[in-house]
């Protein structure tokens, strides 16, 4: 079958009653997310896992995407009325967003971020759906070695994508040591378990991640819980000046945001500052840039959706996430008892394209939603942090015990949460630590297998050329932050 | 607060290196090598010597770095903390409905100075509709205490 055909299955399944309201449930609840101040949507979608137990994963899945996508937006709410972004991709919507509120056209801003994000996600979808399945056919052809290189490159991308390159590959490999505790999955010995039997099954992703993102966030962002006064909305639709000036900001947002998000570990804050840049250099007069030009967030905020159907082609064509939300949905789809990776397209076409299809809808859905209701979800901005962390950390306890009717897992997650909370505090990214759980496993059996095949010699994973080339990718990643960096730190002292 | 190097990173770091040096201990004394193939203490070895020399390369930049490390009061946090943990302290002996309500109206009241009737009625509705989703909705075993919920 061909893409069209496969999309117009995958719509059958999506337009089920109870898929339809699972992607209603996760837009909307995206929306509220990115609304919400200390807690984002890797941390939703950890939270929500445990109510999914009984769900059919598309259904799960759908849910997810939808928060995932829908979060994008939330965010720039936040951006564009107190001028406090509740994603870090909607940064740099803030700059002129909230300058167009203080000068009376938040709405506009609002609205204008609403259709560039409807286009850019249409888009964005569509440039998944044709660039996944060759990209899937392709990585069928991988062997242990390609695999364990691809592993590598997803964990040294992610790791380099925050502040400290070397603190995001000390959290990458916790990840990973984290990832041996229980039975060694090639003999089936217990290993690092320490006499406790409950370890046996290893340390469970629900857990990790409901305490990286959710205690360590609520610990971390506690200390300020005053509401924040808010700007008017006022028109929400823009007119034809402004549309003018906006639509090809929005084309090459999209295309941006999408190339960039399609890389492992780019994802949307890197794709939304590109925009921006890339604006700011078109523009006949860049001097409006600051001061509340409407490209400054058409461009972005179509730039940042466009990436979240980007970071998809990675995560389900080769199983390696494009940010830190697609980690925890890669989690999620084990749990579930998939094998993210290449096959997904094969042995499990249904789900995969009834989310693609549901993202079309989820899309259109976000759109009749913003335009209207912009002043209403605004209004959320008006609720104290005070009020939302103790429910978020109540849900947390009863996610987590939940799992397995373990208490003791509750004290795990209590103590992952201070590690959560001192490494938000001090800037050590904790998706890496999520992703080298999830794929450690892989990681091992893959380096493993590849050792045996080679007679012991790591010479197989240069000799072999498609292995070589992600291992040379994968030393880029980690290797030109650091030195473009150091090349800086010069040229400023010169 | 301003000081050369922050405590809490130096703690942090500290945790890193301890979890690689107990992995590093464990491992060494598993199978590691047999004929061609890496065995079970392998990779946890690796593991845990590459976590040292990162966290360790972490500490050499924050004592080479030039800017002052900056401390924000930890009191509210560490107060949230020990709310938290009496609350889940308290799920066996309580049960499940009484630790999540007393946690919850006393984040709100006493750390949060929230009025009590609005406090009251939050608690009472965020356990009540946990406990309808978990107990009777997904049929999960949660902690029953002496009052039955």
């Amino acid at each position: 079958m061909g893409p069209l055909a496969d999309l117009m299955q995958g719509f059958m399944t999506a337009v089920t009653p109870m898929n339809l309201l699972m992607c209603f449930a996760g837009v909307l609840l995206g929306q509220i997310i990115g609304v919400l101040p200390g807690i984002g949507p890797s941390a939703a979608i950890a939270l929500l896992l445990p109510l999914t137990y009984g769900a059919s994963p598309t259904g799960a899945i759908i849910m997810f995407a939808g928060l995932y996508y829908g979060a994008q937006y939330g965010g720039t709410l936040t951006s564009v009325l107190i001028n406090v972004p509740g994603e870090s991709s909607s940064v740099m919507t803030s700059i002129d967003g909230y300058r167009m509120a203080t000068q009376g056209r938040g709405g506009v801003a609002l609205g204008i971020a609403a259709i560039g994000s409807f286009i850019a996600g249409t888009f964005g979808t569509i440039g998944l759906m044709l660039l996944a399945p060759p990209l899937a056919l392709m990585a069928l052809a991988f062997g242990p070695p390609e695999y364990c290189m691809l592993v590598l490159l997803g964990l040294t991308a992610l790791a380099a994508v925050g502040g400290s390159v070397i603190k995001g590959l000390a959290a990458g490999v916790a990840g990973l040591l984290l990832g041996t505790v229980g039975i060694d999955p090639q003999v089936g010995v217990p290993r690092f378990y320490f006499g406790q039997s409950w370890l046996l099954d290893g340390v469970d992703f629900i857990i990790l991640t409901v305490a990286l993102f959710g205690v360590g966030e609520v610990l971390a962002s506690c200390r300020s819980s005053a509401a924040e006064p808010i700007l008017n909305v006022g028109r929400v639709l823009p007119n034809r000046e402004e549309w003018g000036q906006a639509w090809k900001a929005i084309l090459r947002g999209t295309g941006i945001g999408f190339l960039i998000g399609v890389l492992p570990a780019a994802g949307a804050t890197i794709a939304s500052f590109v925009s921006y840049i890339v604006e700011k250099k078109v523009a006949k007069d860049p001097s409006r840039f600051g001061r509340g030009a409407i490209e400054g967030v058409a461009g972005p905020e179509a730039s940042n959706n466009a990436a979240s159907a980007g970071a998809m082609v990675p995560m389900f064509a080769l199983g390696v996430p494009g940010s830190g939300t697609t980690a925890v949905m890669l989690g999620a789809l084990i749990m579930f008892g998939l094998r993210p990776g290449p096959e997904m397209f094969t042995t499990n076409a249904t789900l995969v394209w009834a989310v693609i299809a549901s993202m079309y809808i989820g899309n259109f859905l976000l759109l009749i939603m913003n335009l209207p209701l912009a002043g209403l979800f605004a209004r959320l901005l008006q609720l104290r942090y005070s009020w939302i962390y103790p429910p978020i950390l109540a849900i947390c306890v009863t996610g987590v015990i939940s799992h397995a009717n373990n208490v003791e897992d509750a004290w795990l997650m209590l103590g992952f949460g201070v590690i959560g909370w001192l490494m938000k505090r001090y800037d050590w990214p904790a998706a890496p630590v999520v992703l080298g759980l999830v794929l450690g496993p892989l990681f091992e059996n893959t380096l493993r297998q590849s050792l045996t095949l080679s007679h012991g010699s790591g010479m197989i994973f240069v000799s072999r050329p498609i292995a070589a080339v992600l291992l040379l990718i994968a030393l880029l990643a980690v290797l030109v932050p650091p030195a473009i960096d150091m090349i800086r730190q010069r040229r400023a002292l010169a | 607060m301003q000081g050369r190097i922050a405590i809490g990173e130096l703690v942090l770091a500290a945790f890193f290196v301890a979890l690689g040096l107990l992995w590093v201990w464990t491992a060494a004394r598993m199978p590691l090598w047999q004929g061609f193939a890496p065995q079970s203490g392998f990779m946890p070895l690796w593991y845990g010597i590459t976590l040292i020399g990162l966290t360790a390369a972490v500490v050499v930049n924050l004592f080479i770095g030039k800017e002052p490390a900056r401390e924000e009061p930890i009191g509210k946090p560490l107060l949230v903390l020990a709310t938290f943990a009496a609350g889940i302290a308290g799920l066996e002996p309580m049960g499940f409905g009484p630790a999540m309500f007393l946690m919850l109206l006393f984040m709100f009241v006493f750390i949060e100075r929230l009025s009590i009737v609005p406090s009251l009625l939050v608690s009472v509705a965020t356990t009540a509709v946990l406990f309808l989703i978990f107990r009777t909705w997904l049929k999960v075993t949660l902690p029953i205490g002496p009052l039955g919920f």
